[in-house]
């Protein structure tokens, strides 16, 4: 039972803790997106795509021009770039959801590794780097705070965005008249379009703004923690990042609790070189606890009643 | 309306996979003329920048390019799935070497190279073998395999010597190695790097880690940082891509590193030398031997003995070796020369 004491003891460090914060934000982002995207009602499933994109771009504008905030900025509008080639498929054209989302996925994948060949030949642009990152930021005095400080206050720029991001979509979602939108439309656009609201530019500005999140992701990844391009670099992040959203019931606090559990099982993986145990078994620790929290604690989690079914007026 | 709309989208989906596909394949197709050796490489999922095995090889294909006169082609592997169809490709076009990179194309080789049994195969780091896993012994498959352990040896005395001797910041007595999955080639560099760094310090302690993965930065940077929250001072990564995060974790924590298979001195300032495993030496090798007329099946074995393995400085501090370190060091390479000293190839307890 060393393990488990030896699992026990680390979590009682709040190393652990700052990675797992910092590991879940990487999922809570696109997972935020996902939210909103299918609180009004369009399936989203390429947040894998929209990230690995705005890494890619987040890279080469960092490495053109120096300044890793315009990179950033690149990363996230390559992101919605991506939505918005989603949002024009299954808005405009109907087409099936998760069809589009596949696609995006797979094109994303091809596409960056096609222009790393091209913009940089076969030299390892990871090896090159980008050239400036995203800096960790202390907060002055909350810092200090004993084991508190070290997990909230000394963390990445990025992680500070994230939890703000986290607190406004849900206060947005579900306690302003924007929020009231967005989910009727996801529930009942009929009903929505005869109040009034335009659906489809309810639909539009939520998907895209699904991708500018995972593009927000994406540079997180590669330009505040990795430090590089790497080919499908995203390694499944964005689907994982699905999964909480479905765990959480569609609503940002329950994805970010799904999420703090997927990035405490990546942290506590990381420790392998110390708990002595299988790391295959430490590997699926988080998908375990997911498992049994799923059929043992949340229950049935139904998505809106309009997730998926494009909208089209006056065809009840 | 919709159904044609989702097979239009089914068709702009195939178009990019075709795109895509298209885009990785490099070098040229010269027409084939009596004479010239034709040389076709296979990399890998890693692909061909991963700085590491897969380009080593392809140096070692442009180096016997040059020298040879013959011609060499390049497919990149994006899956598991590819290995099959991009051997089979150069295979059906009767090239007189097909070279597979990677541990992980054995099973392809063995099943490409039994169906064509008048090409000739390679393949760095493993065997031909069956969907078992056993070695296949086909005549027409040579093995290019490295003892990674003398590269890891040779690194592990100088992390060794660092910390007997002091030179890391906290002179904790603690070093790492962060793997990427638990496989021999993996392990082997790990062995020796272990026994090399408690031979000259009895007292250390070599925390070994695993990523599970050879492309992800984030993940070996979290194994690191583990590591280095639990006293590192001196990280080894063998990782491949995975492993630049490792390199990484070590120079934001001032912290040294080590790289693996290429020289990898410019990925991080950090990194105070590498431990390589001469890739291109041993595919330069072989296509030598299909020019020559000398191939043999079997398994080629590259070490410090032939030059196949070894390390290389890279930012150590001060630029140079501290005397006695360097002394130890040419010592211990010399004793594995002779044979007086063989690292383990598997990871010592303890």
């Amino acid at each position: 039972m060393t393990v488990i004491g030896d699992i026990l003891r680390l979590l009682t460090t709040a190393d652990l803790w700052q990675a797992a914060l910092a590991a879940s934000v990487l999922l809570l982002l696109p997972a935020l997106g996902g939210v909103i995207s299918e609180r009004s009602g369009v399936v989203n499933i390429a947040m894998e795509g929209m990230m690995l994109t705005g890494a890619f771009f987040g890279v080469v504008a960092d490495l053109a021009w120096q300044n890793v905030w315009l990179a950033t900025l690149v990363a996230i509008v390559a992101g919605g770039a991506m939505a918005l080639i989603h949002a024009v498929v299954s808005i405009r054209f109907r087409a099936d959801q998760i069809v589009s989302g596949i696609a995006i996925n797979i094109f994303a994948a091809g596409m960056t590794v096609f222009l790393v060949r091209r913009i940089y030949g076969v030299q390892d642009i990871g090896h090159v780097g980008p050239s400036e990152l995203l800096p960790n930021l202390s907060i002055p005095v909350l810092d200090q705070i004993p084991f508190v400080g070290q997990v909230f206050f000394q963390q990445n720029v990025v992680v500070y965005i994230a939890l703000f991001l986290l607190v406004l979509v849900q206060v947005v979602l579900f306690r302003t008249r924007l929020g009231l939108r967005i989910r009727a439309v996801g529930e009942h656009p009929h009903a929505a379009d005869t109040a009034g609201i335009n659906v489809y530019w309810i639909r539009y500005g939520a998907v895209i703004t699904s991708g500018l999140l995972s593009g927000l992701a994406g540079a997180f990844l590669a330009i505040g923690i990795s430090n590089t391009f790497v080919p499908n670099m995203t390694d499944g992040r964005g689907y994982i990042a699905l999964a909480a959203m479905i765990f959480g019931k569609w609503t940002p606090l329950g994805a970010f609790l799904a999420c703090l559990i997927f990035g405490l099982g990546e942290a506590i993986y990381a420790n392998n070189s110390t708990i002595h145990v299988s790391q295959y078994l430490l590997s699926m620790l988080p998908y375990i606890l997911v498992l049994v929290v799923l059929t043992g604690v949340i229950g049935r989690s139904n998505p809106p009643a309009a997730d998926g079914i494009p909208y089209v007026p006056g065809a009840e | 309306m919709r159904q044609s709309q989702i097979r239009y989208l089914g068709l702009v989906a195939a178009a990019l996979l075709l795109v895509a596909a298209c885009g990785s394949t490099t070098g040229g197709t010269a027409s084939p003329s009596a004479k010239v050796v034709k040389v076709g490489l296979v990399t890998d999922i890693g692909g061909l920048n991963d700085k590491s095995f897969n380009h080593l090889a392809d140096v070692g294909l442009e180096k016997a390019k040059v020298d040879f006169h013959i011609q060499g082609d390049v497919t990149e592997s994006h899956t598991g799935g590819d290995y099959i169809p991009n051997l089979t490709h150069y295979a059906q076009l009767n090239y007189d070497l097909v070279i597979g990179v990677g541990f992980l194309m054995q099973q392809a080789v063995g099943t490409v190279a039994g169906q064509f049994p008048t090409v000739k195969f390679a393949i760095i780091d493993g065997v031909g073998t069956d969907a078992k896993g056993n070695d296949l012994k086909l005549p027409n498959v040579v093995s290019l395999v490295f003892k990674e352990q003398d590269a890891g040896a040779m690194v592990g005395v100088i992390a060794g010597m660092m910390e007997k001797d002091k030179l890391t910041p906290g002179k904790t007595n603690v070093i790492s190695a962060v793997g990427g999955v638990s496989i021999p080639p993996v392990n082997h560099y790990i062995a020796g790097y272990k026994w090399a760094a408690t031979m000259e310090d009895p007292g250390i302690k070599v925390l070994v880690g695993y990523s599970n993965d050879f492309t992800d930065p984030a993940k070996c940077q979290s194994v690191a940082k583990a590591q280095i929250a639990a006293k590192s001072e001196v990280v080894f990564q063998v990782a491949g891509g995975c492993g630049l995060g490792a390199l990484q974790a070590a120079g934001q924590a001032k912290l040294f590193s080590i790289g693996v298979d290429a020289d990898q001195g410019t990925a991080d300032p950090s990194v105070i030398a590498s431990a390589l495993k001469k890739v291109d030496v041993a595919t330069y090798t072989a296509i030598q031997s299909v020019v020559n007329g000398t191939f043999q099946s079997g398994a080629l074995t590259f070490s410090i003995v032939n030059g196949g393995a070894g390390y290389q400085l890279d930012n150590f501090p001060g630029g140079a070796l501290p005397a006695d370190i360097q002394t130890e060091v040419d010592s211990v390479m010399a004793k594995i020369k002779a044979g007086t000293l063989t690292p383990p190839d598997t990871i010592p307890a303890g």
